[in-house]
């Protein structure tokens, strides 16, 4: 079951097409990585999917409610802004007290009282107004998860954090998988590549791919060698111009990087040519790209 | 969920201090209004320095004269102040897309803020009443209840639609500032209409006029029905569309 349905999603301010004809499938269960550079119209999604924003054509079901036609699905949902911003005159534990009232949470005081010692709050007496930009993230990430909901949907939850603040949030959201189902979007890779089971690149409003990130990297590191070789510059002249050969990058003093347009071809010419030009092959390596590379070549297309 | 929602806006106003700046304005006013009134002429005569001045001796009259204008000039403007950012500081903050993305009704989360300051105005509005009559009694043993208490139901009324008027500005406006360029506006017609004598009596404007003339020559309900009766239709029509513009507004 696809806890987000995206079919044909469109927002449109005047001429400009912030989401155009987004398809998305988010599966129940799966951290989902929505990964896109700024201005990609990830937040304008989110935004949508929470009602917040009126689609201008096309279908999301959130939850199986379709978000034109229903807002009860809004009750199952547990959200983190961007830039959290609360009631500033509210203790956390006050805050989550109006929330709990709001969404009708049962047995509300014991859990508040969990969710404060989930993310490090609960000794915390002062009032939110004088919170750190990572105690208001976590608060943020504390009142998402209040109600307890199946869906998470958390815009760029690590943005702005220190490397310890990051690390307690991702740890946290990976403690989710397969118990709820996180929408996760964010511009930072490493983070995706760390805890997400899927991911979507966007761009322009468009959903560029979306797989898991294992079948991302299968799929785009077919065409990248690492070669050790002795004398690497002979070999890199020797293949420099053929027509499945898009780009050689020098690594090291012994290693190159051929990145290729046909792997089948170039398996059968490098080694012929390494024997021709008697050069000695210490290793041979088809490369794992990161996530880095993926996004920048999808982003860059 | 109207309930849980107005208790929020009354804890705001307890922690930030509105509360007590709004209990302190209505409270010193009221008491101030009978004793300005007594104590002015004296003033007035100690200041004039060998000039005669004939005052004719204050009456219980001129303190609520003095309380009713108190009321429509400086506790108006507080009340606006305090109320006009009630909706869009929520949106410019980014509070409001928090609640809202909660499953909150948007009408209601309206309808729950204009209950509560109507509740808390009203509130105010009768104790300051009843301290303004105590200290004319003092000052002024012939006071009478029943003008000054009818002159105040008025006032009630009147202030009913300034709530609805700051509560559709705050709405629709995406900030403070929009929101009290949208009021004025919407003021300021109102009281442009006023000049025109077939919707004189139809303007809610019209309410803070009777308030005195009742003062000066007696009750007459007779010339407050249509004022009343249309400033409370105006007032619901703000409301409603204030929450219908909310509902499907699109929020930051």
């Amino acid at each position: 079951m696809s806890v987000i349905k995206a079919e044909g999603l469109c927002k449109y301010f005047g001429n400009k097409k912030a989401i155009d004809g987004l398809n998305l499938e988010v599966p129940e269960g799966v951290v989902f990585g929505y990964l896109g550079p700024n201005g990609a119209g990830k937040t304008t999604t989110i935004r949508l999917l929470l009602n917040l924003a009126r689609p201008t054509k096309g279908d999301a079901y959130v939850l199986g409610a379709n978000i034109r036609k229903d807002r009860s699905y809004l009750k199952k949902v547990g959200y983190l802004p961007d830039v959290p911003n609360f009631y500033n005159f509210f203790t956390a534990r006050e805050f989550l007290g109006f929330i709990a009232d709001i969404t009708e949470v049962e047995d509300s005081k014991k859990r508040i009282e969990e969710t404060l010692e989930l993310v490090a709050l609960r000794d915390e007496k002062k009032r939110i107004g004088t919170y750190s930009r990572g105690m208001k993230q976590r608060l943020g990430l504390a009142q998402a998860l209040l109600s307890d909901p199946p869906l998470l949907i958390l815009d760029e939850p690590t943005s702005s954090l220190d490397p310890q603040g990051r690390k307690e949030i991702l740890d946290l959201v990976s403690s989710f998988k397969g118990k709820k189902t996180v929408f996760f979007s964010t511009h930072i890779l490493n983070d995706v590549e760390r805890i997400c089971d899927r991911v979507a690149i966007i761009k322009e409003g468009k959903v560029l791919l979306e797989d898991t990130i294992d079948n991302l990297k299968k799929r785009y590191s077919s065409h990248l060698f690492l070669i050790d070789v002795d004398k690497p510059e002979d070999l890199a002249k020797k293949i420099k111009g053929l027509p499945w050969v898009k780009s050689i990058s020098r690594r090291n003093k012994r290693e190159i990087i051929i990145d290729s347009s046909d792997i089948l071809l170039a398996q059968k010419f490098i080694p012929y040519i390494i024997l021709k030009e008697n050069l000695l092959l210490y290793r041979w390596e088809i490369l794992e790209p990161s996530l880095e590379d993926i996004f920048i070549e999808v982003t860059s297309q | 969920m109207i309930g849980k929602l107005m208790k929020k806006e009354w804890q705001e106003f307890l922690k930030t201090g509105k509360f007590y700046a709004l209990i302190f304005v209505f409270l010193f006013f009221s008491i101030l209004s009978p004793i300005t009134a007594k104590f002015m002429p004296d003033v007035i005569k100690g200041l004039s320095q060998g000039i005669t001045i004939v005052i004719p001796p204050p009456t219980w009259k001129d303190a609520f004269s003095q309380f009713f204008k108190n009321l429509n000039q400086i506790i108006f403007l507080v009340v606006v102040l305090l109320f006009l950012g009630s909706i869009a500081e929520e949106k410019n903050r980014g509070t409001a897309s928090l609640i809202v993305s909660k499953g909150v009704n948007r009408r209601k989360w309206v309808i729950a803020k204009f209950l509560f300051q109507f509740i808390l105005i009203t509130l105010l509005l009768i104790v300051s009443f009843f301290l303004c009559f105590y200290y004319s009694i003092i000052l002024f043993p012939d006071t009478m209840i029943d003008l000054p208490l009818s002159g105040t139901i008025l006032f009630l009324i009147y202030i009913f639609f300034v709530l609805s008027l700051t509560i559709f500005s705050s709405s629709i406006g995406k900030d403070l500032l929009q929101a009290g360029g949208i009021f004025v506006t919407v003021f300021v017609m109102f009281n442009i209409l006023s000049i025109l004598p077939k919707v004189k009596d139809y303007n809610p404007m019209t309410l803070s006029s009777i308030e005195s003339q009742w003062l000066m020559s007696g009750i007459n309900w007779d010339t407050a029905v249509k004022p009343i009766s249309s400033t409370i239709l105006i007032s619901l029509v703000l409301i409603y569309l204030g929450a219908l513009h909310f509902h499907k507004q699109e929020l930051e």
